[in-house]
C-alpha cells in the first residue's frame, strides 16, 4: 500500500490558499489581455456583442422585444451563461496548461481550477457592471429581491467550479472531452431559456429543463432583478416552493461529485500532464 | 530524532503505451486491438534513510531514475508501492527550476512560485528584494520570463527555492547551467545551510561537487539502488562501471 506524507503543513491555513489563489488569479487576469490594446474592455465587449447580435435577430426579427424587459433579461442571461462557459472551458484545459508547474512543485492541485474560476469571476464582475448600467438607464428602481442576487451568484460560482473540477481531471485522461463539452454547451444554450422567454418551452420539457441549476439561476436572477409574471422559476414549474430544492440538489451533487473526482485523480496529475 | 526522509521499498512504474490512445475514436475504432504497454520501472524497490542535517548526493546515468526519486520525495509523484515519509518543510528545485510561466514577468513568477512554495504575503514582501538581488536580476524584474536565458531562469528559480523556510532542500542539477560566479554563490549558500543544520538532497553529474559536499552518496542504476555510502567509494564504483559499459 502506497502512503505519502510531505512537509505540507504550510498549506494547512485557508489564508495561504486565499493568498495563492489571489496571486495566481490576478496574474492570469493580466495575462489574458497582455499584448492587446484594449485589454479588459474585451471582456465586456464580447458578451455585449453577442447580446447585440441576439437582440437584433431574436428581439427585432422574431419580435421577442414585445416581451416585458426582454433586453435586460437577455443581457443578464447571456452574462451569466458566458461566465459558465468561460469557467468550464478554461478550467478544463487548465491543468494541462500548467504542466511545467505541476511536474515540478507539489501544491494542492485544486488551486489551479480555483484560480481559473476566480479569474472569470473578476470578468463576471465587470460584465455585471454593464448590466447595472442597463438597469439604471431603464430607470428600474432598487428592489428588496436584489438581496437574492449574491446567493444566486454564489451558486453559479459553485456549480461552474464543480463542472470545471470534473472536466479538468477528466481532460488529462481523455482529450475528446474538449469536443464533447463544446457540443454539450451549444445544446444547453439552445435548450435553456436564455434567448427566448421561459414560456416558449414545451410543458413536458420544463420540469426537465429546471433540473439544470443554470436554468434555475438565470430565471431566479431575472426574477430577482425585475420581478415579473413572464419569468417562471422552479417553484412555478413544479407547483410547490419545494421545487426550488430540485436544481439546488443537482448543484450540490455537481460540486460534491466534481470535487471528489478531482481529489481522487489528483495524485496522478503530474505524470498525466 | 526522526530521520528527514525515509524511503521504504519504493517503486514507481510508468506505463508507456506503444500506441498512444487518448481519443474516444481510437478506443472505438480499435476496441479489440491490444495496446502494448511498456512497463518502465523508473524506481525499483529503493530503500533509503536520509538523516536530518545530512548532505546526500544521488548520482547515476541519464534516465536512471534520479529525478523520479526526487519527485517521489517531493510528493509530485505517488509511489506504486512502498512508503515515502518526509519530516520537515521541503523546498524542491527539480529539473532546473520551480516551474515558471514564460508569458509572465519575473515579478509575477516570483510571487506565484513563492506563494505555491508556502511564502505568505508578508514574507514575500519582505523577501522579494532579496530574491531578485541574489539572482542579480533586479534590472529585468518586469521582463517576461521567455526573454530570459536558461541561466537567468535557473538563478531566479534557485533564489526562490532557498528563500522558503525549508528544512529539506531538493536540488536537481543546480550547478549545471549557472556561470562561474553563480556556482560560487551556490557553494556559499551550501556552506551556510550546513552550519544551519539543513538537510540537502542533490542530484548532480558534477562528481567533483558531489564528492566535496556529500556526507553520503547513492548510486542509482536502472531504478535500483546500486551502491550507498562513502562519496569517494560510490563515485569510484560509478566511474568504473561507466568505463566498463563503454568498452
Amino acid at each position: 500500500m502506497a502512503a505519502m506524507t510531505t512537509g505540507t503543513a504550510r498549506f494547512g491555513g485557508l489564508r495561504q490558499y486565499a493568498h495563492v489563489v489571489r496571486v495566481v488569479a490576478s496574474a492570469e487576469f493580466k495575462l489574458k489581455y497582455s499584448g492587446s490594446a484594449l485589454g479588459y474592455v474585451w471582456s465586456v465587449v464580447k458578451p455585449l456583442g453577442l447580446f447585440g447580435m441576439l437582440y437584433v435577430v431574436f428581439g427585432r426579427f422574431f419580435k421577442l422585444q414585445n416581451f416585458p424587459h426582454y433586453p435586460i433579461y437577455l443581457l443578464l442571461g447571456i452574462v451569466l451563461w458566458t461566465y459558465f462557459t468561460d469557467t468550464t472551458q478554461i478550467a478544463m484545459t487548465s491543468l494541462l496548461a500548467r504542466s511545467t508547474l505541476i511536474s515540478k512543485l507539489w501544491f494542492p492541485r485544486v488551486i489551479v481550477p480555483l484560480s481559473v474560476s476566480t479569474t472569470t469571476t473578476m470578468t463576471l464582475g465587470v460584465n455585471l457592471l454593464a448590466v447595472a448600467v442597463f438597469v439604471a438607464a431603464n430607470r428600474i428602481r432598487p428592489q428588496v429581491t436584489w438581496l437574492l442576487l449574491p446567493p444566486l451568484l454564489l451558486e453559479l460560482f459553485v456549480v461552474s467550479l464543480g463542472v470545471g473540477l470534473f472536466l479538468s481531471a477528466l481532460f488529462l485522461r481523455l482529450r475528446d472531452i474538449g469536443q464533447v463539452w463544446d457540443l454539450v454547451l451549444q445544446l444547453m444554450f439552445y435548450a435553456s431559456p436564455i434567448i427566448y422567454p421561459v414560456g416558449f418551452l414545451p410543458e413536458w420539457w420544463k420540469p426537465i429543463a429546471f433540473l439544470s441549476p443554470l436554468v434555475q439561476i438565470i430565471e431566479d436572477a431575472r426574477w430577482a432583478l425585475i420581478p415579473n409574471e413572464a419569468v417562471a422559476t422552479a417553484p412555478d414549474v413544479y407547483g410547490t416552493p419545494l421545487g426550488e430544492l430540485l436544481p439546488l440538489t443537482v448543484a450540490g451533487i455537481v460540486i460534491a461529485g466534481g470535487y471528489s473526482f478531482f481529489r481522487a485523480q489528483s495524485p496522478w496529475f503530474a505524470e498525466r500532464t | 530524532m526522526p530521520p528527514a526522509i525515509e524511503i521504504d521499498h519504493v517503486s514507481k512504474v510508468f506505463s508507456i503505451p506503444h500506441e498512444h490512445r487518448t481519443t474516444v475514436k481510437e478506443h472505438f475504432l480499435h476496441p479489440l486491438k491490444q495496446v502494448h504497454y511498456e512497463q518502465n520501472r523508473a524506481v525499483d524497490d529503493v530503500t533509503l534513510t536520509i538523516e536530518k542535517g545530512e548532505f546526500f548526493g544521488i548520482i547515476g546515468a541519464n534516465g536512471s531514475g534520479k529525478s523520479t526519486l526526487l519527485k517521489l520525495i517531493a510528493g509530485i509523484y505517488v509511489p506504486d508501492s512502498g512508503r515515502v515519509a518526509v519530516n520537515g518543510l521541503l523546498s524542491p528545485f527539480i529539473e532546473l527550476g520551480v516551474g515558471f510561466n514564460p508569458e509572465l514577468t519575473a515579478r509575477d513568477n516570483v510571487h506565484i512560485n513563492g506563494a505555491l512554495l508556502g511564502l505568505s504575503r508578508r514574507q514575500m514582501s519582505q523577501r522579494f528584494d532579496d530574491i531578485l538581488a541574489f539572482a542579480e536580476l533586479e534590472r529585468f524584474v518586469d521582463q517576461k520570463l521567455k526573454n530570459f536565458s536558461s541561466g537567468m531562469q535557473l538563478r531566479l528559480a534557485y533564489s526562490i527555492a532557498i528563500q522558503v523556510d525549508f528544512e529539506i532542500l531538493l536540488l536537481d542539477e543546480v550547478l549545471a547551467v549557472g556561470d562561474q560566479s553563480f556556482q560560487e554563490k551556490c557553494r556559499d549558500t551550501f556552506d551556510r545551510f550546513r552550519t544551519e543544520g539543513k538537510t540537502i538532497v542533490f542530484v548532480s553529474h558534477d562528481l567533483g561537487s558531489v564528492a566535496r559536499y556529500s556526507d553520503r552518496v547513492a548510486l542509482i542504476e536502472r531504478g535500483r539502488l546500486r551502491q550507498l555510502g562513502d562519496p569517494d567509494e560510490v563515485i569510484g564504483v560509478y566511474l568504473s562501471r561507466a568505463a566498463a559499459s563503454i568498452s
